[in-house]
């Protein structure tokens, strides 16, 4: 075997200029590269934002993962942080909530879990009544659950339930069929010479009886209108009730003035026998006084002529003497 | 590094007729790399039981060497004047003709792969997880193998050509009888330089492939870059960003560290053994495999 020979020396290639100065920029380079990623996944990761922890309740935390979105019309507003298992065995998701989109939830807020039949579990966030009070850091709500998968056969039954009924709906000699078969009937009536008329009241004779009425209404319509008009020229007329009704008023104004002036006559002579009958009250009064006066001359005569027949000789005995 | 000393006093610079062997004749010619891999091959399989023994004893050498050259690479006293501009121009010299190169490549590719997910993520309905599917794909997994494969083929294994030839020259054995350390002014530098070059074209590449992948799926457009940001926060989990970071940096070291360790090997007992640049790249293969697993378990189980 050959002995080993050495090679020539490799010829080392130019050193260019600055090369340290270039070597440190590159350097550099790759500093603010890492750095700069570093950074940007921070941000990325919500490290640079102050959050409030929500705490969802759910009975079931499959398909949920640390890092998925908790999302509001669409837009995420919050991060999943930790999911553990409470003390009640219900599974505790913690979710953070940037300060910055928290206004979107409400106290009265609702919180969904909905799992698709293909992709991933999505928390969604529901807010009806935006006024309401804003949502308190460290909240703690009950997450409902929608899971597609499992509703299929609920959704299975529900339907054949409503397909019987529309069987039902749709059979023959239902009731729905037969309203639709009067409501032929009733447009067919309705396109008839006798229109809605005849199809209200239920016949055409009946429609025509009252079309007669009608034309019979509006020939007497027509005589009322000439009654009318002679009644007002009687009444109202040149010759009319009302010009002799006026004359009779004023003949009436006459005779009233007549009596006003008799009354007036006789109130004169009540006054007089008013003033007679006062002249008899007191004429009465001294007729009182009269018989009084008469009553006690009476009294004393007739005491008079007791004592006088007391002590008259031929006086009676008067004296009463029991048998 | 006393055994380092005395390995390159003891070889080729004609230190005595008991170091001859170790000195193999194989190796310094300068024959096709075709060439050397069938002899490779050949000389593995029949190697038999010993080499797998060897093989199993050396990934300790490698991990030995990989600790002294990073206490090296830490400490500050490596970098004086001289190994600063030792580091600079192999930094400098070893990246700079191979960026471009690779950024070009990684965007053509990226944007063929990105186009092919997100037509197929359209036509399924499956739009919305497009992005997450582009960024794990390649951001996560294909891009730092990439440019790891592409430093050692175009750096690293060059390089540990280049410091076989120079200790087949007896080059170490002069520094080393002039006072030098050739381990701190050639392995470090070399070393440093290759996890460097895989960091950068990584770095780089991710960037571009991300930013392809925004304008693919959102197009030219700035309104969607909220989104676009919160996407990349679910992906990019604390947990998820550690193995990345962690799988880079062991592919910039296992890049960089095993041809340099197949060149300390090279020059003891069992250099004949087979083909250094050959054995070189078949552990590299195996050690950036390993690593691609265990960080694919990491991040998917």
């Amino acid at each position: 075997m050959d002995e080993p020979s050495p090679s020539p020396p490799d010829a080392p290639p130019p050193t260019p200029a600055h090369l340290e100065f270039k070597a440190g920029l590159l350097l550099l380079v790759l500093v603010l590269l890492v750095a700069g990623a570093g950074l940007y996944l921070s941000y990325a990761r919500g490290a640079f934002d102050s959050t409030q922890r929500l705490v969802l309740v759910a009975e079931d935390s499959e398909g949920v993962a640390v890092g998925m979105d908790m999302t509001f019309a669409g837009f995420p507003i919050g991060r999943v942080r930790r999911i553990e298992l409470g003390p009640d065995g219900n599974a505790r998701i913690i979710i953070d909530v940037p300060v910055k989109d928290a206004h979107w939830l409400r106290t009265s807020s609702v919180f969904a879990m909905q799992r698709g039949v293909v992709g991933n579990t999505n928390i969604r966030a529901y807010s009806g009544v935006l006024s309401d009070p804003p949502l308190p850091d460290g909240a703690e709500r009950t997450v409902l659950r929608g899971d597609a998968a499992a509703e299929i056969p609920q959704l299975m039954a529900q339907a054949r339930q409503l397909l019987s009924n529309l069987n039902a709906i749709s059979a023959e000699g239902s009731a729905i069929n037969e309203s639709l078969t009067n409501l032929k009937t009733f447009s067919a009536k309705l396109n008839a010479p006798g229109g809605a008329i005849g199809a209200l009241l239920g016949g055409d004779a009946q429609a025509a009886k009252l079309v007669a009425t009608l034309d019979r209404t509006n020939a007497l319509l027509a005589r009322l209108d000439g009654l009318a008009a002679k009644a007002d020229t009687q009444v109202f007329g040149s010759d009319g009730v009302m010009r002799d009704a006026r004359a009779t008023i004023q003949q009436l104004n006459g005779v009233l003035g007549d009596a006003r002036t008799s009354l007036q006559k006789v109130d004169a002579v009540l006054d007089e026998a008013k003033a007679v009958g006062a002249n008899a009250r007191v004429a009465t009064t001294d007729l009182g006084t009269l018989r009084a006066e008469v009553e006690t001359s009476l009294r004393n005569i007739d005491q008079l002529i007791g004592e006088v027949n007391r002590k008259w000789p031929f006086a009676r005995d008067t004296e009463l003497k029991l048998p | 590094m006393h055994w380092f000393s005395e390995s390159y006093m003891t070889d080729g610079a004609g230190a005595g007729p008991a170091a001859a062997p170790a000195y193999h004749p194989r190796m310094p010619k300068r024959t096709s790399t075709l060439r050397q891999l069938q002899d490779g091959l050949g000389e593995i399989g029949r190697s038999g039981l010993r080499s797998s023994i060897g093989w199993s004893t050396s990934w300790w050498h490698v991990v030995k060497v990989g600790a002294l050259i990073l206490v090296l690479a830490l400490s500050p006293s490596t970098y004086d004047r001289a190994n600063r501009g030792a580091l600079a121009r192999h930094l400098y010299l070893g990246i700079m003709p191979i960026l471009p190169w690779f950024a070009l490549l990684s965007a053509v590719i990226s944007v063929v792969l990105i186009r092919i997910v997100v037509v197929t993520a359209l036509s399924y309905g499956l739009s919305q997880y497009a992005l997450e599917m582009v960024i794990r794909v390649l951001v996560l997994e294909l891009i730092p193998l990439t440019a790891a494969l592409f430093v050692a083929l175009q750096i690293t294994v060059p390089s540990g050509a280049a410091l076989i030839r120079m200790h087949a020259r007896g080059e170490f054995a002069t520094l080393l009888r002039a006072g030098g350390d050739p381990l701190r002014h050639e392995l470090m530098p070399r070393v440093v330089a290759g996890v460097f070059a895989v960091l950068m074209l990584a770095a780089v590449s991710c960037l571009i492939a991300t930013l392809l992948a925004y304008a693919a799926v959102y197009g030219f457009t700035l309104g969607a870059f909220a989104g676009f940001t919160r996407a990349m926060g679910q992906i990019f989990d604390p947990g998820v960003t550690l193995i990345l970071a962690l799988k880079t940096l062991f592919f910039g070291l296992a890049v960089a560290l095993i041809p340099v360790a197949a060149f300390l090997r090279a020059g003891g007992p069992r250099a004949a053994s087979g083909s250094p640049e050959l054995d070189s790249l078949v552990r590299l293969f195996a050690a950036i495999l390993v690593i691609e697993v265990v960080s694919l378990v990491g991040n998917y189980s």
